[in-house]
């Protein structure tokens, strides 16, 4: 980018936005950082920031990014953890919460139209009104956007009934690299069979083919009832083993959150400090599985009936009798609902940072996968915090699994380190015939590298990338470039 | 009590930015109104490591943009770290560093000067025997404040009211931090009796600052009242209407008052309708954290949003206890109903137990 375009390009930002542009350090300084793994004083400002409200201005935004060659980078909830919202090579920052409101909620055909910007929570508190919600909820619900969800294609806690932000999407506005708006996908029905799927393009763009202005979702009945469960199993294996008889006895299952022991120890650590007992949990504990069901009151019961026995007589597993434990976890995957000024970070997180390696393995090599992550963190000296197994797919169990380790952050080398386990992780996700990444994509980490797993397939990507972007102005640098990992030619 | 350096948060801040859950970002009021991720708490603490780092040095600019926190603790309570304590160090640096809003210092000085930050009215006197700490808000408007004198004199509350300084919340509040340690200090003198017995007071803001600041026994006098309405001591007639009730930011969430107005509005037989945001997670009226005095406009628009949280559960009645929000929420009310064709009153809880009790 050349630098000396950036007073030329503010000024006519300027013009469109008035008070909505800046070039403020103190603004900038506040977007320097998404939620990714980077040493402690390490930021990435971006020259100028500027707040949208619609559609049309963020075209005239593009069109002035275009006209100089200014980068734009789309910020949203600054949650990622994948450094994909980071103006690497500065630029002009989007704030997208100017795009915030609701456009329309179709009660008849069950969908709500938005603008990109508003937060997953914000919505569903609307179509709560309505008595019903979006089940794409990501844990950072509070803060992601329905933008970010598309542009990164991140979890949800409700995969296993609901998918991802894809099965809910109907269409979106992208503003392209060409500063042109177009809408992309099938109006208000599911699905379609004509055209190529632009629509699917979007998902886990992020931010590199055009901005998301708007989106239509479908949206479901919000449930009566909800009932949680934990299961203490006696293999790994077990838990993908057990969730897929159940899904195959016909019991509907709402989410389902497998961990390993390490993260059962973290559980159990947490209840020992709130509630001063031990958990009952028995010897031969090693991994927990959590599931929740929900909608009417007496089919709920049935289901966590039936389900419990299939996972006390064919899995000798047992449930977990500690209800509050189960319900701890729920509340920090779910209800985000924490006693007010009481919340409290481990110790270990005022220290360090959280980090992962968020591989999609074949559900068969889950302990396979397992026995290779403490290898690999031992190798590059990364405490172990455990691994969780999201499930994202209807009524399927499949396997997006949290490596997680806690991140020492106090130097650059140490943060090279990390991304180093991550590569590594990310090497033995394609040999064991799975992904490097299902949901926090490719940001500023696997962007090169990725060649390993996509082959030839990349040049297309590049090439797709070229036909919505071609001066290479949306958020230059991601997917196709990393500045921590050396691409397969180095 | 000093206040910590800046640099003594230094762990919480970068905390903060290694974690960024953002929690504290989509209900604060200010960000809702301005959108820059810096007017959040979680911008805020990575302008904070720029300050700690020296990488940013305090500006005119900055000080704007810290000036327009409402301190409403909306952000703490969602959080783990001490967020109000390192908003206010970062506005100390502003004051270090020469560049803080002249209106706030102009107000500092003033209490030093003269003892108050409000020009006193025609204060009654009173000789009974629980201490009242006033405040400059109620010692300027001489109605309210005697409207909640005899309401609380119909309760047998007989207070003491004597000569009255600044507690000089807005002095720690705006980053005056020497100078709140010599209002603190001259406050300790003049009221070298008090910490002996139980002090009730008037304003939420003063109740939170003598608790906190001086750890003086403090209780808010609404509290007394519902203590001797549940004792059955005097009978209130009924008012029979709906309203909302509007939790003070320094009452509510940090003194944790949350019951005893509402006990009060049920006692007087109104129909009580809770807003979406209410008791912790209440919002602020617009009027904290010396906003008013610097950006009235981003005041009335938080207002205003306070307002609407009303008339989206269908009240037009908002009830609460604290001199700022009664009249901030007002204005705003006015504003508003030029805009969606609703008016929606506010009324003080000291108005309607006076009604009720007459």
């Amino acid at each position: 980018m050349n630098k000396e375009q950036i007073p030329k390009a503010f000024a006519e930002l300027r013009e469109i936005l008035g008070d909505r542009a800046t070039t403020s350090t103190v603004h900038r300084m506040a977007y320097s950082r998404d939620w990714s793994p980077r040493y402690r004083e390490m930021d990435d400002l971006p020259d100028i920031v500027v707040i949208p409200n619609d559609t049309q201005e963020m075209v005239r935004i593009t069109k002035v990014a275009y006209r100089h060659e200014v980068p734009l980078i789309p910020f949203a909830g600054g949650t990622g953890m994948g450094g994909g919202a980071v103006a690497w090579r500065g630029g002009i920052m989007v704030e997208t919460k100017g795009l915030n409101r609701i456009l329309e909620i179709d009660e008849h055909n069950m969908t709500a139209a938005v603008q990109s910007g508003i937060t997953i929570e914000v919505l569903n508190r609307e179509l709560a009104r309505h008595k019903l919600w979006l089940p794409h909820q990501p844990e950072s619900k509070r803060a992601c956007t329905i933008g970010a969800s598309i542009g990164c294609d991140n979890d949800s806690t409700f995969g296993i009934r609901y998918g991802k932000i894809r099965d809910c999407l109907l269409n979106a506005v992208i503003v392209t690299g060409r500063a042109e708006a177009i809408r992309v996908g099938q109006r208000k029905a599911s699905f379609s069979s004509t055209g190529y799927k632009l629509l699917d393009l979007l998902v886990a763009s992020e931010g590199t083919l055009g901005t998301i202005t708007e989106a239509t979702l479908r949206v479901v009945p919000l449930p009566d009832v909800r009932e949680i469960r934990g299961y203490v199993c006696r293999r790994l294996n077990d838990t993908a083993s057990g969730l897929e008889r159940l899904l195959g006895s016909g019991l509907a299952i709402e989410s389902a959150h497998a961990n390993c022991r390490n993260r059962l120890h973290f559980y159990t650590h947490s209840y020992r400090e709130k509630y001063g007992r031990e958990p009952q949990f028995p010897e031969w504990a090693d991994a927990i599985l959590f599931l929740s069901f929900a909608g009417d009151k007496d089919i709920v019961d049935f289901n966590v009936e039936r389900a419990t026995r299939i996972m006390v007589d064919e899995f000798n597993a047992e449930p977990v009798a500690e209800q509050e434990l189960v319900e701890g976890w729920w509340d920090s995957k779910h209800r985000l609902e924490f006693i007010p000024f009481k919340q409290k970070w481990p110790d270990s997180q005022r220290q360090k940072k959280f980090g992962a390696a968020d591989l999609g393995l074949p559900i068969g090599r889950l302990e396979e996968g397992y026995r290779h992550y403490l290898e690999i963190a031992k190798k590059w000296d990364q405490e172990i915090l455990g691994m969780t197994i999201y499930n994202e797919s209807p009524n399927m169990a499949t396997a997006s699994i949290s490596f997680a380790v806690f991140v020492d952050d106090s130097s650059q080398d140490r943060i090279r380190q990390f991304y180093q386990y991550v590569r590594e992780m990310s090497e033995m996700a394609i040999q064991l015939d799975g992904t490097m990444s299902t949901y926090i994509g490719d940001g500023d980490r696997l962007g090169g590298f990725n060649q390993l797993e996509h082959g030839p397939g990349l040049k297309y990507m590049r090439r797709i990338k070229r036909a919505f972007d071609p001066k290479n102005i949306m958020n230059p640098g991601k997917k196709f470039q990393s500045r921590w990992i050396e691409s397969p030619e180095g | 009590m000093k206040g910590k350096g800046l640099k003594e948060y230094a762990e919480d801040i970068y905390t903060c930015n290694r974690t960024r859950c953002g929690f504290c970002r989509e209900e604060c009021p200010v960000y809702h109104a301005k959108l820059y991720e810096t007017y959040s708490c979680r911008g805020k603490m990575l302008v904070g490591r720029g300050l700690i780092e020296e990488t940013l040095r305090p500006s005119s600019e900055m000080a704007e943009i810290l000036d327009r926190c409402l301190l409403c603790g909306l952000c703490q309570a969602r959080c783990a770290l001490h967020n109000l304590d390192i908003i206010a160090s970062m506005r100390s640096e502003m004051v270090h560093g020469g560049v803080s809003t002249p209106v706030h210092r102009e107000n500092v000085e003033k209490i030093l000067r003269e003892g108050y930050l409000l020009e006193p009215k025609a204060v009654p006197e009173r000789e009974g025997k629980i201490p009242l700490y006033v405040g400059c808000v109620y010692r300027s408007k001489p109605r309210e404040l005697a409207r909640a004198l005899t309401v609380l004199e119909r309760f047998d509350i007989h207070p003491l009211i004597g000569e009255e300084i600044c507690c000089g919340y807005i002095a720690e509040a705006t980053g005056f931090r020497e100078e709140f340690e010599a209002l603190q200090e001259r406050f300790r003198k003049t009221y070298r009796q008090l910490g002996a017995s139980e002090i009730l007071t008037l304003c939420p803001t003063c109740t939170a600052t003598l608790k906190e600041k001086y750890g003086l026994p403090v209780k808010h006098a609404i509290v007394a009242v519902a203590e001797r309405l549940r004792e059955n001591r005097r009978r209130a007639k009924s008012l029979g209407f709906r309203a909302t009730y509007h939790d003070p930011c320094h009452l509510g969430r940090m003194s944790g008052v949350f019951e005893e107005p509402r006990e009060i509005l049920r006692q007087l037989d109104i129909q009580l309708v809770e807003m979406e945001r209410n008791r912790y997670f209440s919002t602020c009226c617009g009027g904290g954290g010396g906003v008013n005095a610097v950006d009235p406009d981003l005041s009335v628009e938080i207002a205003k949003n306070r307002v609407r949280d009303a008339i989206d559960v269908g009240v037009d009645i908002i009830t609460t206890v604290c001199p700022t929000c009664e009249p901030t929420l007002l204005r705003a009310a006015g504003r508003l109903a030029g805009e969606v064709n609703t008016f929606v009153d506010v009324q003080s809880l000291w108005d309607l137990l006076d009604k009720a009790l007459e």
